[in-house]
């Protein structure tokens, strides 16, 4: 039930076409914080009335929370801080 | 002290055009030391990072990263203080890395980009892959599984990932540190987003998300 709101909804709550491309061309610039102020409005404006957009946004914005949030972060190990320290002090010298 | 065997003499190919500040300044060893302690070392949790997903190897990353940090350290009258160091600093690696660790590096020889880039640079490319993957399938992953789709891009896609989305540069410094144009790396970007989207495709049909 909820699949066929979801599908009646993505069908009716579409963009015109030629503004879909435009804003699935400056999503990424969105969502990397790289877009103009001005593509910044006109992203906001067109995803309030497209959910297909909508959905790739926030599809690209979870994929980048997964990245940053859930990828193993290897602590450094400890000897090479020590190491590259001393090689430093002897080039020093 | 050696972490590896093939380790070799400390040894540059650094070239004026790595660095990006041509003005040389004119720092007085005290004033070195403060600035790789405060302006440099700080990084060395990314720089280490980044030469894992290099390299896949710890005692490579550690060789790499240490290498680095000599050649920041010799090159240093060619840093302006307070300027970007870590996008300095990650120019040196990358290009320490296709120097000298690439040929060493136990992945296997990849793709030719020029020719990968190329097609996916034509207008006539679809703006998107569209897929079925869905936002809760996302996240509900764990880290394993983003880990292994990142791992398995040919490097210079990861690169462009860990650089933009882990370490936050923007699309200028990006620019530089990999020496290739803003409208590649965005090109880049976008391809790498979308080989990683069909990986994470994969693992979400196998949790059992279908749509």
């Amino acid at each position: 039930m909820a699949k066929n709101i979801l599908d009646w909804l993505r069908n009716n709550l579409r963009g015109q076409s030629g503004s879909c491309e435009d804003c699935l061309k400056i999503l990424e610039l969105i969502v990397d914080g790289e877009a103009t102020a001005l593509q910044e409005k006109q992203f906001r404006d067109h995803i309030e009335a497209c959910l297909p957009c909508y959905e790739s946004f926030n599809l690209e914005k979870s994929i980048k929370k997964l990245l940053q949030t859930k990828l193993e972060k290897k602590p450094v190990p400890s000897d090479l801080i020590e190491s590259i320290k001393s090689r430093i002090n002897e080039t020093a010298e | 002290m050696v972490f590896a065997s093939h380790y070799k003499p400390f040894h540059f190919k650094m070239t004026q055009r790595t660095v990006e500040n041509k003005a040389k300044q004119n720092y007085t060893e005290q004033q070195k030391l403060h600035i790789f302690n405060t302006e440099f070392l700080p990084h060395i949790d990314s720089m280490y990072n980044f030469a894992y997903r290099l390299t896949f190897d710890e005692d490579e990353s550690k060789d790499l990263v240490q290498e680095t940090y000599l050649k920041a350290f010799r090159f240093l009258n060619s840093f302006q203080q307070g300027t970007n160091a870590k996008a300095w600093l990650f120019r040196i690696l990358k290009n320490s890395f296709i120097n000298d660790f690439r040929k060493k590096s136990k992945q296997p020889a990849k793709v030719d980009y020029q020719e990968v880039e190329t097609y996916y640079n034509s207008d006539n490319v679809d703006v998107s892959i569209t897929t079925d993957l869905r936002v809760d399938a996302v996240q509900d992953m764990i880290g394993d599984e983003i880990s292994n789709a990142l791992n398995s891009l040919a490097v210079d896609f990861r690169t462009v990932i860990i650089l933009c989305d882990l370490e936050g540069f923007t699309y200028e410094e990006m620019a530089k540190i990999l020496d290739i144009p803003i409208g590649t790396v965005r090109s880049r970007l976008h391809r790498a987003r979308n080989l990683l989207k069909e990986k994470l495709q994969v693992y979400a049909k196998s949790m059992g998300y279908n749509k």
